[in-house]
């Protein structure tokens, strides 16, 4: 059959086809879509899950692949940091069955706190890297990268960017499941990894990427027969394309597929004619790096243009204007430049993203926001929706670095400067993914500090995924329901609040001024469920009362609350969802609840 | 080559659109290649997605080279402009939702359009969507409208059959009466 597939759904369908037994993952962008696929396939020797988190998802996969059976583990780069300490390790162990580190980059970016290059991680963990260039090249690559994962008993970094991950192509194929024997687990030393074999091991890594690098070559390749040589990969490699169209007898091109390990000979054979070399490439300077060092070992020199020496940014993304820009200055023919006239004439400020109208996390912060007013406060904040909280008029958060750092950061706030108050905010889905630890050094040291948990009952930001809170499992069968409150008082901790942000604003912010009022390490649970996974009951509008003090408005920054032309507001009924947050503001009863039928 | 684009705000259905107009395209034999930004933007933020004709190209149209904007909101079309060229056709959605914090007038914008492109439709998608009393469709009463009036070269039955090829069967059910609809009264 013929389909569209997003980047991510070509690798999920590209996985299920090639008989992967085991699929676990944490969501985050650009990623999750490759488990959201996969959750649609079923058969009797496949397995899908959401994890807690990236670590607990390769460690799983790990297991699954020693018992033979083919695994993937998806993450974003992030998570790949949260998912470094086993996959270093695994590295030196081994695999049985085939196992995929699916990993999406984020260039830009888009939607991450980092824009870190996972070639480079591979290259730190002595691990083969996959780097597609489309859609269609990522469901051909599954394949091999499941073979060379079994034959060299290796994990295999499968790598992609957020241009190939989220970008769509029609595709052809027979959906036709491979099927495995599962051998089942088996018991060896090998799986025990102690130094003194750590080391043995070490040097059979080593020998096995030699050894593989010759076959992984084929997968990269020479495209044209100009002088001027343009080394390239992932999505890169298309912007280079369209770039030199009009052009392409000057060009040839090297793209670079598998970076590493990165075979001399084909790197060796296109260089050998060329004028000079070029290097497009996002992020790390990759491909520069490993080309030049295997250049300059077997005495060439040729001139490069790179990011080394500054033709070539270092961060965000390329596009192919961005391309020809780089061939303007380095050949400086005017040809290459863009060619558009309407650059920017209306200034079209960004829209910001902001928490969505309704959502249970803007009257949360809110309430704190009161409570805490007259105190010295410092709030630390976490990754999710709720980020968003450190924008204006919320202004709630101070500090954002990892998940689940919001809890262990406010610990070290408190610890150096004790006079202040201090404030963690986090969500339920990071509270499990990393919150949990954090929390118990709070108790076991004796932080005293406050933390909010926002409980929407999903992951938000990545599309709402379950988690361990919801008790519901990836398909939407039960599960077993984590109680956070449970799990808080488990620790030790007894001070604990509940708290519905829907409900009276006054009282709630009454209730956690008194909470605040001592000391204690204490744990305050808001729980509402996400604006966006319930139909409104009401909507709300403003009427002639309106006295236009837009109070309303800059207190709650709500999306759904605007000013028109001539200053008069409204409610956007379309966006509304009837939260009744701005009504707590409004002094001249001008905002009303109107029921939907 | 055919390089579309299309602007608009989260939540206007901006990416099941494009998906759509993929499958038309593909349903004509045409190999598809488009891309789309998803993640933070669906916060409220722009979404724009690229939908391209041919295989060999990467998913993003370049500088001034499109040659279709379809505009599901006005500022958000506004700032795509540096993708197209004084040739390029332009459809608007007469809906404008002002980015907060900046003084754009839809007036003002209208007119830049009406002064730079001789290839300007106006529809009024979101009106016309609320008026069937599904605000939410605009998406697609947009695409249906362009192709009534004959701006986008599918028939009745390419669109039905490209929504039945995207849309779940319940979906496509509502869709399929929004489609009869529009090709009946407007
Ligand atoms: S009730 Fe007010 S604050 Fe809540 S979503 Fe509607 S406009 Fe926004
Ligand atoms: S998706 Fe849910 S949690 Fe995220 S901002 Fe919107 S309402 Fe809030």
């Amino acid at each position: 059959m013929k389909k569209v597939l997003m980047g991510n759904e070509a690798v999920a369908y590209s996985l299920f086809i090639n008989g992967v037994n085991v699929a676990v993952g944490y969501p985050g962008t650009p990623s999750t879509e490759v488990i959201e696929t996969l959750k649609n396939f079923q058969d009797d020797d496949f397995y899908v899950e959401w994890s807690t988190n990236e670590k607990v998802a390769l460690e799983i996969a790990a297991g699954a692949s020693l018992s033979g059976a083919r695994t993937v583990a998806t993450m974003k780069q992030v998570g790949l940091n949260v998912a470094a300490d086993p996959l270093l390790s695994l590295s030196v162990v081994g695999v049985e069955g085939g196992l995929l580190v699916f990993v999406a980059d984020d260039p830009g970016p888009h939607s991450s706190q980092t824009e870190q290059d996972t070639r480079n991680f591979a290259r730190f963990c002595n691990l083969p890297v996959f780097d597609p260039s489309s859609p269609k090249e990522a469901f051909e690559l599954i394949k091999p990268a499941f073979e060379i994962s079994e034959k060299y008993k290796l994990p295999v970094l499968f790598r992609m960017t957020t241009r190939v991950c989220h970008s769509n192509q029609s595709i052809e194929f027979e959906f036709k499941r491979e099927k495995r024997k599962i051998k089942g687990f088996e018991k060896k030393p090998d799986w025990v990894i102690l130094p003194a074999l750590s080391y043995k091991k070490h040097m059979e890594l080593e020998q096995k990427l030699q050894d593989m690098k010759k076959e992984l070559s084929a997968y990269n390749k020479v495209e044209g027969r100009g002088k001027i040589g343009i080394v390239s990969g992932g999505i890169s490699y298309f912007y280079v394309k369209e770039a030199i169209k009009g052009f392409e007898d000057l060009f040839s091109i090297l793209k670079i597929t598998v970076v590493h390990p990165l075979d001399e000979g084909l790197v060796l054979e296109f260089a050998k004619d060329k004028q000079m070399l070029i290097f497009i490439e996002e992020l790390d300077p990759v491909l520069e790096e490993e080309v030049k060092l295997i250049l300059f070992e077997n005495g060439k020199f040729i001139p490069t243009y790179g990011k080394r020496n500054g033709y070539v940014q270092f961060a965000g993304e390329l596009d192919v204007d961005k391309v020809r820009d780089i061939f303007h200055k380095i050949f400086s023919d005017r040809r290459f430049l863009a060619k558009n006239t309407f650059t920017d004439v209306l200034q079209t400020p960004k829209r910001q993203a902001q928490l969505c109208a309704g959502c249970p996390h803007r009257s949360s912060f809110l309430i704190v926001k009161y409570a805490a007013k007259g105190q010295d406060v410092i709030f630390t904040g976490d990754i999710g929706c709720y980020t968003l909280g450190f924008a204006k008029p919320i202004s709630t958060t101070d500090t954002c670095l990892c998940m689940g750092a919001s809890i262990t950061m406010a610990q070290g706030i408190k610890i150096s400067d004790c006079s202040k108050k201090v404030i963690a905010f986090i969500g339920d889905s990071t509270f499990f993914h990393s919150g949990i630890t954090g929390l118990v050094n709070s108790y076991y040291n004796r932080h005293n500090i406050t933390i909010c948990i926002l409980d929407n009952l999903t992951t938000g930001m990545t599309g709402f995924q379950p988690h361990p809170g919801t008790g519901k499992k990836i398909y939407g069968k039960e599960g077993r329901k984590v109680s956070i409150e449970s799990l808080v008082k488990g620790i030790g901790i007894e001070k604990i609040l509940v708290i519905d942000p829907y409900l009276s604003f006054a009282e709630n912010v009454d209730k956690v001024r008194k909470f605040l009022n001592d000391e204690e390490l204490g744990v305050i649970v808001f729980r509402r469920e996400c604006a966006n996974l319930k139909s409104r009951e009401s909507y709300f509008k403003i009427n002639q009362n309106c006295s236009k003090c837009k109070v309303c408005l800059e207190v709650t920054g709500c999306p759904a609350i605007d000013e028109d032309e001539n200053g008069k507001l409204f409610i956007d009924s379309t966006l509304c969802n009837g939260c009744g947050l701005c009504e707590n503001f409004c002094r001249y009863s001008a905002i009303e609840k109107v029921m939907v039928k | 080559m055919n390089d579309i684009i299309i602007a608009g705000i989260g939540g206007q259905g901006n990416i099941l659109l494009s998906r759509v107009v993929c499958q038309l395209f593909m349903n004509r034999g045409f190999d598809v290649k488009s891309a789309e930004n998803i993640g933070m933007s669906q916060r409220g933020g722009s979404v724009v997605s690229y939908v391209r004709v041919g295989d060999d190209v990467g998913p993003i149209v370049p500088d001034g080279r499109a040659d279709i904007l379809i505009g599901l909101e006005i500022s958000e079309a506004a700032r795509s402009i540096n993708k197209v060229n004084k040739n390029s056709l332009i459809v608007l959605n007469d809906r404008f939702v002002r980015p907060k914090n900046s003084d754009l007038k839809k007036q003002r914008i209208l007119k830049f359009f009406e002064e730079n492109f001789p290839k300007l439709y106006i529809v009024n998608a979101h009106t016309i969507a609320f008026e069937l009393n599904i605000p939410k469709a605009e998406n697609i009463t947009m695409l249906t409208l362009i192709c009534k009036k004959g701006i986008l070269p599918f028939s009745k039955e390419e669109i039905l059959k490209a929504l039945k090829q995207v849309l779940s069967p319940r979906m496509y059910e509502m869709n399929k009466i929004l489609v009869e609809k529009i090709y009946e009264r407007y």
